[in-house]
C-alpha cells in the first residue's frame, strides 16, 4: 500500500508522523514530570502544614486539651482541599478531628487509611523526626507524632484530596494537545512546502527520463544548481546518456563502416546512393557511380599473404578518400571491390574522379616490408546518368558500371571505361 | 438494719466510679507540674535542681516521687520537697498549693511573687486572686486558666503554646 503512494506523499507522511511522534514524546515527559513536581509540590505544602499544626498542637496534647485541638485543626477549613485531619493522644484515642463539610461521607475510608498507615508504620512514628506519607489517586497523607520533652505524647495525621494536582495536569493537558494539534497541522502545512524541495529534482529526472526515451534523442543532457546528492543523480544521469551516445555511435559506425580500411561497408553505402538517387531523380541531375577493382590482387595475397593484402586495401582506400571529393561517398563492397559515387556528378566530373583515383593507385608506393615496396593499378567501370524513375533504377547503374568495369579488365586493367549502352 | 446495709452497699458502688475518675484526674494533674514548667522560663537561678514544693496536704501519695524519679525539667535533676507551712518553702522553682483557707493561699502567692517562683493550684478562684496557674478538672477535662500579670509580675516568662490553650487572665483581672 505504502509502495503505491507518491514519494511527495510518503514525505508528507513522513514528516507528519514524525512530528506527531516527537510531540508525543515532548508531551508525555513534560506532562509525566510535570505530575511529578505537582506532586511532589503538594506534598511538600502538606508536609509544611503538618509541621506547623504538630507544633501548635503540642500543647493541646501535652495537656489533653482537646477543645483546643479542635480549634486549631478547624483552622484547616481554610484550604478546601485538606478532607480530614486527626489528632490521637499517646493511647491512640482520638483527641480531636477535623471533617470537610464536602466529604462527610468519604471520611470513614479516610480514618481506615490512616489507622492503617499508623499500624503499618508503628516503628517509624515512635521517632521524633519521622513521618509517614502516601499518596494515591484521590488522596495524599502525612502522618507526623507529636513529641515532648522526648516523648511521643500522640499523632497528627492530615489527609488532602488530589483534585488540585489532578486539575493541573488537566489543564496542562488540555494545552499541550492544543499545542501539539496546532504545531502538528503547522508542521504539515510546511512539509507540503519542504516536500517540493525534495521531490522537485526527482520530479525533473523523471520528466526528463520519459522524454529521452519518447524521442530516443540521447543527445541532450539535464541542467542543475543542486550541490547536493541530486546533483550527483544528474551527473550519473547524464553520464549514462553519454555511455549510451557513445554505444550508439560505436554500433553505427560498425553498421556503416568497413572495419579494415574505414570505409562505408556496402549496405550503408546502398543506403546512402539509393538516398543521392532520390534526390537527384527531383532535381534532375546526374549521379555519378565508379565501381572499381584492384588488379591482380590475387597475386598479391598469394605471393605476399594476407596481411600484405590487407595494407594494400588500406593503401586503395586512403587514395580514394583523397582522390574523391568531400561530398562523394567511397565505399568498400567486400573483397578488392570499392564503389564511389559521385553526388551531382555528371559524366565529366565522373571520369575526373576516375582519373584521379586510377593514377593515384598507380603512383602510391606501398611499403609491406622495411624498404620493401609493391605497387598495384585499379580497373574502373563508370557510369553517370539522372537516375531512372523505374524500381532498381540505382543497381541498374551498378550494374552497368560494374560491365564497364568488366570490360577494363579485358582492355588490359589500369583503365577506366565508360558505360554507355548498358543504362539503356 | 438490712437497709442500712444495702443503701451503704449502693452508696460505695455509687461512689467508685468517681473515685476512678478522680485517681485519674490526680495523675493528670501530676503529670501536668511539670508539663508547665517545660513552658515557662524563670529567671536565672544559680539552682543545680529544679525544685518543685508541695505546701500543706500531698493529694498526690507516692504518685510525684514515682513520676518524677531521675527526669529532668530545663535540663535539671528534679527535687520535690513536701511543706505544710509557708516557712518551710524555702528557695523553689514551683509552688503546688493545696491550701484550703484563702487568706493562706494569699500569702504563699505573695511569698512566691517575690521570689519567682510559680504558683499552682487547683482551688477556685486562684488565679483571680494572683496565682498563676489555676488547674481544675470539668467532666474529666482539664481547664487551665493563667493569670499572665501574675507571671510577668513573678519575672516568668509563659510560652506563646501554653497560653493559647488555656484560658488567660490579663492585667485588669489581677
Amino acid at each position: 500500500m505504502f509502495d503505491r503512494i507518491s514519494i511527495r506523499y510518503k514525505l508528507i507522511v513522513l514528516l507528519g508522523l514524525s512530528a506527531a511522534l516527537a510531540l508525543l514524546i515532548s508531551s508525555v515527559i513534560t506532562i509525566y514530570s510535570t505530575y511529578l513536581s505537582e506532586s511532589r509540590s503538594s506534598l511538600r505544602v502538606l508536609h509544611q502544614l503538618t509541621d506547623v499544626i504538630s507544633e501548635n498542637m503540642r500543647a493541646a496534647l501535652a495537656f489533653h486539651d482537646g477543645e483546643s485541638a479542635r480549634t486549631m485543626l478547624a483552622a484547616l477549613r481554610a484550604d478546601p482541599h485538606i478532607q480530614f485531619a486527626v489528632v490521637n493522644d499517646e493511647t491512640g484515642q482520638p483527641l480531636a478531628e477535623y471533617r470537610a463539610a464536602a466529604g462527610q461521607a468519604a471520611v470513614a475510608p479516610l480514618l481506615e487509611g490512616v489507622q492503617a498507615r499508623i499500624r503499618e508504620n508503628a516503628d517509624l512514628l515512635g521517632r521524633e523526626e519521622g513521618f509517614v506519607e502516601h499518596t494515591d489517586d484521590e488522596t495524599m497523607t502525612v502522618l507526623r507524632p507529636v513529641f515532648f520533652e522526648g516523648k511521643p505524647i500522640g499523632l497528627l495525621a492530615v489527609v488532602s484530596d488530589t483534585r488540585l494536582m489532578w486539575a493541573k495536569i488537566r489543564e496542562l493537558v488540555l494545552l499541550q494537545a492544543a499545542t501539539s494539534v496546532v504545531t502538528l497541522l503547522l508542521l504539515l502545512f510546511l512539509s507540503v512546502k519542504l516536500q517540493s524541495v525534495f521531490t522537485r529534482p526527482i520530479m525533473s529526472l523523471i520528466h526528463a527520463m520519459h522524454e529521452v526515451a519518447r524521442t530516443k534523442n540521447y543527445r541532450v543532457a539535464l541542467e542543475s544548481d543542486r550541490r547536493d546528492e541530486f546533483r550527483d543523480l544528474h551527473e550519473g544521469f547524464n553520464t549514462m546518456l553519454a555511455d549510451i551516445r557513445e554505444r550508439d555511435d560505436l554500433l553505427s559506425r560498425l553498421a556503416t563502416t568497413d572495419a579494415l580500411t574505414g570505409l562505408a561497408n556496402r549496405r550503408h553505402a546502398m543506403e546512402v546512393l539509393q538516398t543521392m538517387a532520390v534526390r537527384a531523380r527531383r532535381k534532375a541531375e546526374p549521379v555519378g557511380v565508379i565501381m572499381l577493382d584492384i588488379d591482380a590482387f590475387k597475386r598479391v595475397n598469394d605471393l605476399h599473404g594476407h596481411p600484405v593484402g590487407d595494407l594494400v586495401l588500406q593503401a586503395v582506400a586512403q587514395v580514394l578518400q583523397a582522390s574523391a571529393r568531400d561530398y562523394d561517398l567511397v565505399a568498400r563492397l567486400g573483397g578488392e571491390e570499392f564503389l564511389v559515387v559521385c553526388d551531382s556528378g555528371t559524366l565529366e566530373v565522373t571520369t575526373a574522379v576516375a582519373e584521379r583515383i586510377r593514377a593515384g593507385v598507380e603512383a602510391c608506393p606501398i611499403e609491406h616490408d622495411p624498404g620493401a615496396t609493391l605497387h598495384v593499378t585499379v580497373s574502373l567501370g563508370v557510369c553517370a546518368a539522372v537516375p531512372p524513375s523505374a524500381a532498381g533504377g540505382v543497381e541498374k547503374m551498378i550494374r552497368a558500371a560494374d560491365k564497364a568495369l568488366y570490360r577494363a579488365k579485358e582492355a588490359g586493367r589500369n583503365r577506366y571505361v565508360v558505360a554507355q549502352e548498358e543504362m539503356g | 438494719m438490712r437497709i442500712a446495709w444495702w443503701g451503704l452497699a449502693l452508696l460505695l458502688c455509687l461512689q467508685f466510679p468517681a473515685a476512678q475518675a478522680g485517681d485519674e484526674e490526680r495523675k493528670l494533674e501530676a503529670v501536668f507540674i511539670g508539663r508547665f514548667a517545660s513552658y515557662i522560663e524563670w529567671p536565672a537561678k544559680p539552682r543545680d535542681r529544679f525544685v518543685i514544693t508541695l505546701l500543706d496536704d500531698n493529694p498526690f501519695g507516692s504518685l510525684l516521687d514515682d513520676l518524677y524519679r531521675d527526669k529532668r525539667i530545663h535540663n535539671k535533676p528534679i527535687e520535690l520537697r513536701y511543706a505544710t507551712r509557708l516557712d518551710q518553702v524555702g528557695e523553689t522553682d514551683a509552688l503546688f498549693i493545696t491550701l484550703s483557707s484563702s487568706a493562706a493561699r494569699a500569702a504563699a502567692i505573695d511569698h512566691a511573687q517575690r521570689n519567682g517562683i510559680l504558683t499552682i493550684s487547683e482551688a477556685k478562684g486562684f488565679a483571680e486572686s494572683g496565682g498563676i496557674i489555676q488547674l481544675d478538672f470539668v467532666e474529666q477535662k482539664a481547664r487551665i486558666k493563667i493569670n499572665h500579670a501574675a507571671a510577668l509580675k513573678s519575672g516568668l516568662r509563659i510560652g506563646a503554646p501554653l497560653l493559647s490553650i488555656a484560658t488567660v487572665l490579663r492585667g485588669d483581672k489581677l
